[in-house]
């Protein structure tokens, strides 16, 4: 028999998540669910001699469709076959906003879904001053309730022990009104074997993904034969179950004054200031970059400083040959390249998920709305945007709560304009070569040069989101509505959990991609096409014949480099990149930094070093990559290849392009749309050109 | 009648019943987070330059913040 499925559904903002956790005890994982990237959170529990299946949907207010996410709860709910349909569904409360959570528990009971109820937060009802009679409530739900506060623990064993009971069969609260009786019974024929409730659903909702054309035609004609208007269908329903639950709740639940909206009211009288709220939210984003530069260093320092004495110890211990040489250069140096961004994707995501948890998240939508909005976005593309500043893949994915399309669509065109954590490392070793290490009235040049470049980031997103909103033409008004939950202090394990999924998400995702690009190009780099690559030295001896041992030895490796696959794909797009200012060498790099941007500094290391192999050896010691970049030659120009003009030129380019191979199937999956894809990469390469043509052609 | 105005004009502090939401467009959820006709109000904060409206739900003690296009749409009466 397969493993029960148990599934958490609940308001957002109820403690769903920390019940989850208490519930799975760490035993779960992030991914997504099939098809689009929606965030799927499972994990197992044993109990009972079982193994249950624990689901987490997406926090919701209503089995009505507004959003992506709460597209997913209704599918899974509403269909026998989904593999994640609920065996029980525990629908988690909190005590202030419980008549919300009933009207969700009844839906789903409609639905014909077994289901108990959970009240989380206990500790609440105290502080809320509010007094809830849970036999009454009990009866009335037609179900056991359950008690529980996910952060001390306190309920859960008796929780879990509910598991193995089936709650009792369920008639429905909620009467359709008799004026839709008609276009119900229509309904019914469709679907034979539905709860009414169920049916009453389909009919109320735009386009359900899990229905056949057919039957998503046959429902069509119906709301057009008795105009049926399916905005109005869902208020009517929530109005009827309101007005209801209202008068049934009055003699089980008490409320006096709420204290805890006190404390709430005192601190966003502060944080929601008009000058004092804008003030502490950009302050905060100051800090939070200074902790990602200044507290991320001595990390990364001690990472560079690891991985380089593995590569030492390695070197010595293992014996020559190309494996020992990809393994070392290849692969290990690869993975190193990718773990040094831990410290800051971590202090990033800490900063982030802590702003969730206690609440100030949605304070930042309410200062940013009017700010975004003349660009055709939203309040809420703030946490894609902001997330963009580490990774782009995530921040893309953070979208998805977005309801108004266009809004959502625009989000994700700009977000890859965000200076992304894997661009950091490129523009730290261009600024380091070209831009001279001075301070200007007191302020270091390089700093304000990298400074430059995220503001050039925010620049190209705001700028592009401004024309993109003229072109798109919009569907459906646009509209926001939020709620802004009680500052609570944040819950650790949450923290943490979070900021796990996502750091060792990024390093597992993007590490299996710099790994085969590492092995790629150290295959292109030691193969050729034709002799000229295996049989270098007897073409350089023919050329020039009498050359000392040491120079012999240095023309051999660049001739070979030259004439790998690597040198001739280099040299293919070399016409391409010239006018920018890029050499051949470049152009590998910028070709491989497709694959991922972090790939480019790593992609010079193996290509620098591959030339200066014989160079090292002879001299006996090992340059760092910056001085093998500061020496090299342009062939074309005779210059430095890292001069000022193609050091810019080289900055805005990797500020604007679509440099990354995984953001792209990202946007690909979350639009849906291969064309909005292909006009976002076109775009931002065709900027990226334009902007590096003209820097390179005024500094030359 | 002098006292029904729209949820956009009222000022922080004031607390009002909301008498109709006036649009087919303005979605059910506004009705799932406690818009309903009837449902008590308070206004609690305004963000600047024609920002979002932020407000409390008196019955369900929770703040929701909308935009000032919507809050046109919602009228109110004072009491």
């Amino acid at each position: 028999m397969k493993n029960p499925n148990i599934v958490l559904l609940g308001n957002p903002n109820v403690g769903k998540t920390s019940l989850f956790n208490r519930l799975t005890k760490l035993n779960q994982k992030v991914g997504n669910y099939p098809g689009i990237t929606v965030e799927k959170r499972e994990g197992t529990l044993k109990a009972h001699n079982k193994t249950y299946h624990i689901i987490d949907l997406p926090g919701t207010y209503t089995l009505f469709p507004n959003s992506l996410d709460e597209e997913i709860v209704f599918q899974i709910l509403s269909d026998k076959n989904n593999p994640y349909h609920p065996d029980l569904t525990l629908v988690v409360a909190e005590p202030a906003t419980i008549k919300r959570s009933i009207i969700l528990y009844q839906q789903a009971r409609e639905l014909g879904i077994p289901a108990i109820f959970v009240i989380n937060m206990m500790d609440e009802i105290e502080s809320k001053g509010m007094q809830i009679d849970i036999q009454k409530l009990e009866v009335y739900l037609k179900t056991k309730v359950y008690k529980t506060n996910a952060r001390t623990g306190k309920g859960i064993d008796e929780l879990v022990a509910a598991f193995p009971q089936s709650p009792v069969t369920y008639f429905g609260n909620f009467q359709i009104p008799a004026t839709y009786s008609a276009a119900l019974d229509e309904a019914k024929r469709i679907f034979p074997l539905a709860t009414e409730y169920l049916t009453w659903q389909y009919l109320a909702q735009e386009r359900i993904s899990s229905l056949t054309a057919e039957q998503q035609k046959a429902l069509e004609e119906i709301r057009t034969k008795h105009q049926l208007n399916i905005h109005e269908m869902q208020k009517l329903e929530s109005q009827i179950r309101h007005d209801a639950i209202t008068e049934d709740l009055k003699p089980i639940i008490q409320k006096a004054e709420n204290k805890k909206l006190n404390n709430t009211s005192k601190i966003d009288r502060i944080l929601l200031h008009p000058i004092l709220g804008y003030i502490i939210f950009f302050g905060l984003l100051f800090v939070i970059f200074q902790a990602i530069f200044a507290w991320s260093g001595p990390l990364m320092d001690w990472i560079d400083g690891l991985f380089a004495d593995i590569t030492e110890k390695l070197d010595a211990a293992l014996p020559d040959g190309p494996l020992a040489s990809l393994f070392i250069y290849g692969i290990v140096a690869g993975v190193g390249g990718i773990v040094i961004f831990l410290p800051q994707i971590v202090i990033l995501f800490l900063f982030l998920s802590l702003m969730e948890e206690s609440g100030y998240m949605s304070r930042v939508v309410f200062l940013m709305d009017r700010w975004l909005k003349p660009f055709g976005l939203n309040g809420k593309s703030v946490i894609p945007l902001m997330s963009g500043a580490a990774c782009a893949i995530p921040a893309v994915m953070s979208a998805r709560n977005i309801e108004n399309p266009k809004e959502r669509l625009l989000t994700m065109l700009v977000t890859p304009f965000m200076t992304c954590s894997a661009r950091l490392p490129i523009y730290i070793v261009i600024i380091g070569l070209v831009i001279p290490e001075t301070s200007v009235l007191g302020f270091n040049l390089q700093g304000m040069v990298l400074f430059a470049m995220y503001l050039l980031g925010i620049i190209g997103a705001l700028g592009s989101a401004w024309i993109l909103n003229k072109v798109i033409k919009s569907v459906r008004s646009s509209y926001l509505i939020f709620e802004l939950p009680t500052y609570k202090a944040p819950d650790w394990k949450n923290v943490l959990t979070n900021v796990w999924d996502k750091a060792s998400g990024f390093l597992w995702d993007a590490g299996k991609i710099i790994l085969m690009i590492s092995i790629v190009l150290w295959v292109l780099g030691n193969f050729g096409p034709n002799d000229k690559f295996y049989k270098a030295d007897e073409y350089v001896t023919a050329m020039k014949p009498n050359l000392e041992e040491e120079q012999f030895d240095k023309e051999v490796a660049s001739y070979k480099l030259e004439h790998s696959f690597l040198g001739y794909l280099g040299m293919g797009i070399e016409p391409f990149v010239r006018p920018l200012g890029y050499d051949w060498k470049m152009g590998i790099g910028l070709i491989s930094s497709f694959a991922a941007r972090e790939v480019f500094v790593g992609t010079m290391a193996v290509v620098y070093s591959l030339g200066d192999e014989v160079d090292i050896e002879d001299d006996g010691q090992k340059r760092s990559l910056l001085d093998k970049m500061r020496s090299e030659i342009n062939a074309n120009t005779g210059k430095p290849a890292y001069n000022m003009a193609s050091g810019i030129s080289l900055l805005l380019f990797y500020a604007f392009a679509m440099q990354c191979m995984a953001t792209i199937g990202v946007v690909r999956k979350e639009t849906g749309s291969w064309k909005w894809t292909l006009i976002q990469t076109l775009f931002m390469t065709g900027l990226a050109y334009v902007a590096a043509l003209i820097a390179y052609q005024l500094l030359k | 009648m002098q006292n029904n105005i729209s949820l956009d004009r009222l000022k922080i502090g004031d607390t009002v019943k909301i008498q109709t939401i006036d649009s087919l467009e303005i979605p059910a959820k506004f009705f799932e987070l406690g818009f309903y006709p009837g449902s008590l109000i308070e206004i609690k904060h305004k963000a600047p330059f024609g920002g979002p409206i932020c407000v409390n739900i008196i019955e369900n003690n929770s703040l929701i913040a909308i935009r000032k296009s919507e809050a046109k749409l919602i009228t109110v009466e004072k009491i």
